[in-house]
């Protein structure tokens, strides 16, 4: 494999890595993308450490807001309520889909060869 | 156009933009009808303006689809059409056909126009989607035989490839799963399970077909992509469409009366369906970032790409979302499905005609693309009806919990119409929002007359 299809597919596993936390194995895919940012957060090649700082860094962001959020909300809400119910589970649907979003956006960058930026993330490039 | 033929496809995009326009305003009209139970009762009560409302989309997008075969089919094939007067036959007896079924619909009670139509000669009659008087389906064979007809002579004799033949599937597939809407057996649960053989495996079927080879086929027109990738992804979208769909079908028979196995088969394949759906939102995202030219036709990228976004959350997301047997078991036949609907209809299938016609009727026009300043008016309508589409689930979405919790959750549940009259609330934020909709519309065909110089390549 030469260095251009390498370079490729390090930024596409990195986003793929993002993605199957979100929708496949959370946790595990969190791991194994822990891996690879340890591995390549310094690389010299621009699109692979991007993509891997990138996708990482989104995870984090991921988690909070899909565990944390959500936890708060259960634990400061009365969950007897159905308002609480309603808002809790509008929130999770769009939040995750909206993530999930991001992470296609960047798989496509990914696998066209181009640098992603998730929105407001810009400082972990 | 590169064939004449080809202008055949015209009529039916027009007559699909017309019909689609009845649609929403029916929804609109049904939108008012929850909270304002009479609002045009007698003339026009609750379940005909829903039949009309879900009849006049399914015929809408069979123009659409139609329209896009006639248009698509020649091109890839590398030839005229084999018919095109046979094409434009059929344009006017589908739309004789569907405008007086329509009007039955609204001036003869429902169970007067069974009776006038044979509905006791073989009584197809009186099931969701499927309303449809009896000559009326007779028609839709009729108009889909010979559309098959005259698409498949035009492959047989030109160039095959895998957007035509994947289109040509499609279409084969809807005019063959129709068949099951004459199948009308008196056993309710025999019923149900044969209904969902047109109604599942058209849209989470058959259609996905024909809407990955439409996809397809622009990505290519706009992208200048090569054929093959686009090709390669297309097969890859269709297996998986297939794999998932086909025992999917599963996820209707957890509760009509079918044996309990189903639970176990339509929770683990339905779950895969919104796979071919994040395929296709990647696919043309990919295409369009590997693109090797700027089309002139902006508008028609923004649909194609809108289309695989609202696509996997309205179908994928949002089917996901109830889908599984246990989590069904409380939101079956609640406002969630009706919020899934709405925006895997609007997603997959609307946004994916819109895109064809985007594409293709400025070249049925004579250019390219459209005036910089029609081009921005349509991107404001696709914006005003996607986002309106947006918060018409999410406000179906947030009335359908709160009626599930009202109705199945609650310590002393309460009956279906108390728990309506707790969240009209809701169905007032999605009549207003349905006006947005309708804005949105009224300004993409406004787009159509607005004229200006041919926007070029940048």
């Amino acid at each position: 494999m030469n260095a251009a299809p390498r370079r490729i597919s390090r930024a596409v596993l990195a986003e793929a890595l993002y993605l199957v936390n979100l929708l496949l194995a959370p946790g595990l895919a969190f791991l194994a993308l822990l891996v690879l940012f340890r591995r390549h957060r310094d690389s010299a090649d621009a699109l692979t450490r991007v993509h891997t700082r990138q996708a990482f860094a989104a995870s984090l962001v991921a988690g909070t807001l899909l565990v944390v959020v959500p936890g708060l909300i259960a634990l400061t809400g009365d969950l007897s309520q159905p308002a609480v119910w309603t808002m809790l589970l509008l929130y999770f649907v769009c939040c995750h889909a909206g993530l999930v979003m991001l992470g296609v956006l960047a798989l496509a960058r990914a696998l066209a060869g181009q640098a992603y930026v998730y929105p407001l993330l810009g400082g972990f490039r | 156009m590169k064939y004449q033929s080809q202008a055949v496809a015209k009529p039916y995009f027009i007559a699909a933009i017309g019909l689609f326009l009845g649609q929403i305003l029916f929804g609109l009209i049904m939108g008012l009808q929850y909270v304002v139970g009479d609002y045009l009762f007698p003339a026009i009560p609750f379940n005909v303006a829903r039949m009309v409302h879900t009849n006049l989309l399914i015929v809408w997008l069979l123009f659409g689809f139609m329209g896009a075969a006639y248009y698509l089919i020649p091109e890839e094939s590398e030839r005229e059409l084999y018919s095109p007067k046979l094409a434009l036959a059929m344009f006017w007896i589908f739309l004789v056909a569907g405008a007086a079924t329509i009007l039955g619909y609204l001036l003869v009670p429902y169970a007067t126009l069974a009776e006038m139509t044979g509905n006791d000669i073989l009584a197809t009659m009186g099931r969701e989607f499927l309303e449809q008087p009896l000559p009326t389906k007779v028609g839709i064979v009729i108009v889909a035989l010979a559309m098959l007809f005259n698409l498949s002579m035009t492959v047989l004799k030109g160039r095959k490839t895998a957007i035509n033949l994947v289109m040509l599937l499609g279409l084969w597939g809807l005019a063959i799963f129709f068949l099951f809407s004459f199948y009308n057996p008196a056993n309710l649960v025999k019923d149900k399970f044969y209904w969902w053989w047109v109604v599942h495996l058209w849209v989470e079927g058959v259609w996905e077909l024909i809407m990955g080879a439409m996809l397809a086929f622009v990505l290519i027109k706009v992208t200048g992509v090569d054929r093959e990738v686009i090709e390669k992804w297309l097969y890859i979208i269709i297996a998986m469409a297939l794999i998932s769909g086909l025992i999917g079908t599963g996820h209707h028979y957890y509760w009509i009366g079918t044996p309990e196995y189903w639970q176990w088969w339509g929770s683990v394949f339905s779950a895969m369906e919104p796979i071919p759906f994040f395929m296709m939102t990647l696919f043309a995202f990919n295409m369009v970032n590997r693109r090797r030219r700027e089309h002139p036709n902006q508008a028609a990228v923004l649909w194609a790409l809108g289309t695989g976004v609202m696509a996997f959350l309205g179908a994928g997301v949002w089917g996901f979302l109830h889908t599984l047997a246990p989590v069904n078991f409380y939101t079956h036949g609640s406002q969630i499905t009706a919020a899934h609907g709405h925006m895997a209809f609007y997603g997959a299938y609307a946004m994916v005609v819109l895109t064809m016609i985007s594409y293709t009727m400025p070249i049925l026009r004579g250019r390219e693309a459209n005036s910089r300043k029609a081009q921005v008016m349509e991107m404001w309508a696709f914006w005003l009806m996607t986002i309106a589409m947006v918060f018409i689930t999410l406000f179906l979405t947030a009335a359908g919990i709160l009626q599930i919790w009202l109705q199945r959750i609650a310590a002393e549940p309460m009956g279906f119409m108390a728990a309506q009259d707790q969240v009209a609330l809701f169905y007032w934020m999605r009549e207003i929002t349905g006006l947005v909709f309708f804005t949105g519309l009224t300004l993409y065909i406004v787009s159509f007359f607005v004229k200006g110089e041919e926007a070029r390549a940048s």
